[in-house]
């Protein structure tokens, strides 16, 4: 317990502390306002489809996690194979599970820490019309979920690499693939098949929940596959040793 | 302390380390000694928890490091070759971090920290960026991590190595003192730390050990004979027949372009005093009478290093050497780079 404490304590700081957290922030907030901005004039629009502003804004702002997350996760563990610092860090009395699961939790609370200021947007439209928080506390909930998932898969690739570049690379490719298995869901035929990719479909599940519908499936599909994830980095960082 | 039995490492086809054993005695400081490459750090790795082995075991305390890890790493301070911190953070930050890495509670860490900073003379700089420090600054920072959760044993990996001369010293010093609280095992292709600091060194090379003892003991074993160097004066005929002659002298060789002769003498004795009766009474004139130093564990260093396959394995069955060894005029304070 004490190694995933001291780890996230000190990953937490890391964040705070470097240039790259407040460049991701700004954009982060520049592409989520601008969406906001765009949604909220195009919603004032007498001939617009009309409907709950929020739950367009989920539909489309999640896509940025695309950027964020590799760039999240690129340093985490590569950073510590090229400098050589994982050697003090491993002959700790600490487990590679524990390390892990410091670095997943600081970069899950750095995550929400860009979400955070969002709120505000939801607190302005509500001082115009009435708004239902139900589905914006959905709605986060996914963000929460599907970024766990994401920064996930990008620990393990950070863990299976010493260079950064890398890792962000191999991020980048595992997300995009979950991106288009919903553009793929749409092209074949077969029940079983259509099936099984509704149910990773990340697309679909934002949109249940910034609706307001938490299924349970969705809770266990995203809260295992980070897991899985995560469990697959410590199996990385162990397998260091090996070679 | 540390038994380290039978540690074999392969990387793929290339074996680093085959079959090494060795203990660190309760207390004492061991010397690791070896070129570079000879799988010094690779044994180090492995006592400490970082390599696993591909076969043989290592115990801590009589803790089996891959059995009880935690357990045995509690009781292990290292400090690795290339010392890597995290360089965006404080000293201080940086100490209570690894504190509680090692499970140190609050209270441990607010007495262990003061005190590993005063040890490892961190006072001036303990609120300073390490990414701003120097070397030797941040191997003291290594340093003072590695003794912060007070281990019973300390690993260090070349604590020397890339640092000006002046550090060198202080470094050493500080290994010194900690030797006294501590038990330490060392690594290092430096000699005159080994002499310095070490009470008994283990010398590898190849990925075997190839000799093993206190210094002292080293050097005896492999010194060979005592001998003599002897000057006379235009060489006069018939010298060195009445040099061999005398008690305790076993043969005289001719020694080169100075007219000087050495005198290979039997261990123990000395007959100074009956080559300068000798040459006095026969009215030659003495030049030079002096005793030749014996192998430093510099010219056993490099004997052992250098030598073939089949030298080394005699060497380390114990046999001894067939004369004595090269006299290298080494300085003691230099060092010796394969």
């Amino acid at each position: 317990m004490n190694g995933l404490l001291a780890t996230y304590r000190r990953e937490l700081r890391a964040y705070f502390f470097s240039p790259l957290a407040y460049v991701v922030l700004f954009f982060f907030l520049a592409v989520n306002g601008f969406i906001f901005v765009a949604l909220v004039g195009n919603l004032n629009d007498p001939g617009s489809p009309g409907g709950p502003p929020f739950t367009f804004f989920f539909n489309t702002s999640w896509v940025i996690l695309l950027l964020v997350t590799p760039v999240l996760t690129m340093r985490l563990v590569s950073e510590e194979l090229r400098s050589g610092s994982i050697e003090v860090l491993m002959t700790a009395p600490v487990t590679e599970g524990q390390v892990i699961g410091g670095k997943f939790l600081a970069a899950l609370t750095f995550y929400a820490f860009l979400w955070f200021p969002t709120v505000a947007y939801a607190a302005m439209i509500s001082l115009y019309e009435k708004v239902s928080w139900g589905p914006i506390g959905a709605g986060y909930l996914g963000l929460l979920l599907i970024g766990a998932l994401f920064l996930s898969m990008g620990i393990f690739s950070s863990a299976t690499t010493r260079s950064q570049l890398l890792a962000a690379m191999m991020t980048l490719a595992m997300v995009l693939l979950l991106y288009l298995l919903d553009l793929f869901g749409r092209l074949v035929n077969g029940d079983v098949l259509k099936k099984a990719l509704d149910y990773v479909n990340v697309w679909g599940h934002i949109d249940e929940l910034a609706n307001g519908i938490v299924d349970t499936r969705r809770l266990v599909f995203y809260l295992s596959g980070t897991l899985f994830f995560l469990f697959l980095a410590s199996r990385a960082l162990e397998d260091k040793k090996w070679r | 302390m540390i038994e380290a039995h039978d540690l074999t490492r392969r990387y793929g086809d290339f074996t680093a380390v085959s079959g090494i054993s060795f203990s660190v005695q309760e207390g004492e400081i061991l010397g690791m000694l070896g070129p570079n490459g000879a799988g010094k750090t690779t044994t180090i790795r492995m006592i400490t928890g970082f390599l696993p082995p591909t076969s043989g075991q290592v115990t801590v305390d009589g803790k089996d490091l891959f059995e009880s890890p935690r357990e045995a790493r509690r009781q292990l301070g290292y400090l690795p070759e290339n010392v890597s911190l995290y360089p965006e953070m404080r000293v201080d930050e940086y100490l209570a971090y690894r504190a509680r890495l090692e499970g140190l509670s609050r209270g441990e860490a607010r007495s262990a920290i003061p005190l590993a900073v005063e040890r490892c003379l961190l006072g001036d700089v303990r609120h300073q960026i390490i990414g701003t420090l120097s070397k030797g600054f941040r191997q003291r920072v290594g340093l003072a991590t590695a003794i912060l959760h007070n281990p019973r044993v300390l690993v260090l990996d070349e604590p020397t190595v890339g640092l000006d001369p002046k550090q060198i010293i202080s470094i050493r010093e500080l290994i010194r003192e900690l030797g006294r609280q501590h038990t330490l095992l060392l690594s290092t292709h430096i000699l005159p730390e080994v002499e310095l600091l070490c009470d008994r060194v283990v010398i590898i090379d190849k990925g075997h050990i190839v000799a093993e003892g206190t210094p002292q003991s080293l050097r005896e074993r492999w010194t060979g004979n005592p001998a003599l160097r002897v000057i006379l004066k235009d060489a006069p005929a018939g010298a060195a027949e009445a040099l061999a002659a005398l008690p305790g002298v076993l043969r005289v060789k001719d020694g080169g372009p100075d007219g000087s002769w050495t005198l290979e003498c039997e261990p123990g004795s000395d007959p100074r005093e009956e080559v300068f009766r000798t040459a006095a009474s026969a009215g030659w004139v003495l030049l030079e009478l002096a005793r030749q130093r014996g192998a430093t564990l510099e010219d056993i260093f490099v004997r052992l290093t250098t030598a073939d396959t089949a030298d080394t394995a005699a060497a380390s069955e114990g046999a001894h050497p067939p004369g004595p060894p090269a006299a290298t005029p080494a300085d003691a304070t230099e060092e010796v780079v394969s």
